[in-house]
């Protein structure tokens, strides 16, 4: 990168106001690492209240969705390591949380279903449709999960989550980036 | 029974389960990658000391500061364990420690005891 060029990133980051970027290879030691820095970030911008661990559970979820359901890297997409880029930062008083992986197109329509839902749903419907999968025995096949992580970001948000997919470019439509958007 | 101890890790909470002074505690974050993974030691450890006693009071000190969604999903199962307990005459007391300033934690502890009647739950506010 010229240094012009990272004056003008820099100055982008600082105008959206990015506490924290990565842009990575994910594991579950980058996870617990990524997320004490970011708790320390956050302690720093905010104290340690309800806020931070808001900002704290929605990060977890989606770097842990990444490392669950990411198609592989921006380098070479034959090696499934997960990959995906995650940024969190504070506009005035609210916080943003913005996640971006490759995923399969095949999974679009069931993602888009499972999403509208959930935006459809008022916060106390968010809270009971929780409760309800939580203790219920249903086991979602494509989930490596508890099936719990949109409806938990869902939960923690103070607005509607917010979604996009985009073909990648070059895969005959057979990949396509997946972004997904908490404010809190 | 021999006791059950796991130290913590960034992402994994202590386990302290004096299975001998029926004390049990639950300490830390809890995110592993594979939650069903890391607590099927605890649960059956638990299932075990559970299964041989009886007539027993049995302390529990939840304080786990942060819990993903498996990991959430996982604990409800081991509170079902801890309620049945008390078909053996047993008592459990569920003291419930969380954050005063937020509310998820609570929430979940109060969830516990709606669906856990037999347990007995106390919640017990902390300050950091």
């Amino acid at each position: 990168m010229h240094i012009d060029m990272f004056k003008a990133f820099r100055q982008f980051v600082t105008e959206q106001g990015v506490l924290f970027y990565y842009n990575g290879y994910l594991s579950q030691p980058i996870v617990a690492a990524t997320g004490e820095a970011l708790r320390g970030r956050l302690e720093a911008d905010n104290g340690s209240g309800k806020v931070s661990r808001k900002v704290f559970s929605t990060f977890v979820e989606m770097m842990q969705n990444i490392l669950h359901y990411s198609e592989g890297g921006s380098v070479d997409l034959n090696e499934k390591v997960p990959f995906g880029n995650v940024a969190v930062g504070r506009l005035g008083e609210r916080y943003y949380i913005v996640s971006g992986n490759i995923i399969s197109s095949q999974h679009i329509n069931r993602l888009r279903d499972k999403l509208e839902t959930i935006r459809a749903m008022s916060s106390d419907e968010i809270k009971a449709e929780y409760k309800r999968k939580l203790r219920g025995g249903e086991q979602d096949d494509n989930s490596k999960g508890a099936g719990l992580g949109f409806l938990t970001v869902a939960r923690e948000a103070s607005e509607p989550i917010e979604y996009s997919f985009e073909a990648l470019p070059g895969s005959n439509d057979a990949l396509s980036f997946f972004y997904l958007k908490a404010s809190i | 029974m021999e006791d059950l101890y796991i130290a913590p890790e960034r992402d994994k909470p202590e386990i302290d389960f004096k299975f001998s002074q029926h004390h049990l505690q639950l300490r830390g974050e809890s995110f592993p990658e594979n939650a069903v993974a890391f607590y099927a030691p605890v649960a059956s450890a638990l299932m075990n000391y559970l299964g041989e006693t009886r007539n027993q009071q049995i302390a529990v000190d939840f304080e786990l500061r942060y819990f993903n969604s498996s990991s959430t999903k996982i604990l409800l199962n081991v509170f079902r364990m801890l309620d049945q307990a008390s078909s053996n005459g047993n008592t459990v007391h569920l003291n419930w420690h969380h954050d005063a300033e937020d509310d998820t934690v609570l929430d979940f502890g109060n969830d516990i005891a709606g669906d856990f009647i037999t347990l007995k739950y106390h919640a017990v506010p902390s300050r950091r």
